[in-house]
């Protein structure tokens, strides 16, 4: 028996991970389209589109 | 009380512990990013505090601390801690002396909105986010049930409006969204786009998650505050305490030191080799 050191890493994204390829760039993608929304909206106040 | 006037006291503890930890880096590493975050997060379970209270009893000054920081300011200044780790330095001051300047106007008009509050609609059965600012109805709106209602002049047309604390027109209401447009620029807009960096690079995989994390916690009290403004107050509490949580977490995993690559010893069979 010998004993074999093996680099392992941990600061990579793990190969063929179901979340870091779909989940992680959906998420991403979803929240920006929320985050456009929302300062339309709040733009949307201050030009007196929307009334408070 | 309700369950949802009890949420602003998880929320106001969940902020305290977040403020404290994010302004102890400060002080150890230095840099002005925590202290802006420390700022805003202070200025979030203020704001928290301030709800907490309002659901037992009234108080000017509370309401005071609560819009100013709890519905104005807080994302701006959270989001401006995000802009330090993104932006070019000569932008960052330059920003820094629009921030402060712009808070300090909101404070001005905060404090003359002050002896025009319609105090006697205040009641501690409803959360101060359902009642907070009057509204102009539109022709064929309905005003909610139990709404108290008054016809006025707004804008040069009779109007009837739901009665709120802040009358009509008042200035300090028009500040909100361009603090919080700031905000959510900044805070959602660069955590989006730090998590992007990374997982384009496919390095940091906690870095990713820990962005995403605090998108969606940014996100979560800016829907909330969004549907209080379109006269869905009841949601605001619950989003706040999901943010706090949320970018919490976020934060502390951003935080947690990761090393490069670990040493993994395995016995092998010799024949192996």
């Amino acid at each position: 028996m010998a004993t074999q050191i093996d680099m392992k890493s941990k600061s990579h994204m793990p190969k063929d991970s179901l979340f870091f390829e779909k989940i992680v760039p959906i998420s991403l993608i979803t929240m920006g389209i929320i985050t456009l929304g929302l300062i339309l909206f709040a733009a949307s106040v201050i030009l007196g589109i929307v009334h408070f | 009380m309700s369950l949802n006037s009890i949420l602003p006291f998880f929320s106001t503890a969940v902020m305290a512990w977040f403020t404290v930890d994010v302004f102890k880096r400060y002080i150890v590493r230095r840099n002005p990013a925590f202290l802006f975050w420390a700022i805003g997060l202070a200025m979030f379970g203020a704001g928290s505090f301030a709800e907490a209270y309002l659901a037992l009893a009234w108080n000017k000054w509370v309401f005071f601390v609560w819009y100013l920081f709890g519905a104005a300011l807080n994302a701006a200044w959270l989001g401006h801690g995000t802009l330090y780790l993104l932006a070019r330095k000569k932008w960052r001051h330059v920003v820094t002396v629009f921030l402060v300047a712009g808070s300090l106007f909101a404070t001005y008009l905060m404090q003359q909105a002050m002896p025009k509050l319609d105090t006697t609609v205040f009641t501690t059965d409803k959360p101060i986010s359902e009642q907070y600012g009057a509204k102009a109805l539109d022709e064929g709106e309905v005003a909610p049930v139990a709404a108290q209602t008054i016809s006025t002049t707004y804008r040069g047309a009779e109007v009837t409006a739901v009665r709120g604390l802040l009358p009509l027109g008042t200035s300090v209401r028009l500040t909100t969204p361009f603090f919080n447009i700031y905000g959510l620029l900044t805070l959602v807009g660069g955590a989006i786009y730090s998590a992007y960096l990374f997982w384009r690079k496919r390095v940091m995989p906690n870095r990713v998650v820990a962005n995403v994390l605090i998108a969606a916690g940014a996100l979560a009290i800016g829907s909330a505050s969004t549907l209080t403004r379109l006269g869905y107050g009841q949601f605001l509490y619950l989003g706040e305490l999901i943010s706090a949580v949320t970018m919490f977490i976020g934060f502390r995993m951003a935080a947690k030191p990761q090393p490069d690559e670990v040493v993994v010893s395995s016995a092998v069979p010799a024949s192996a080799d």
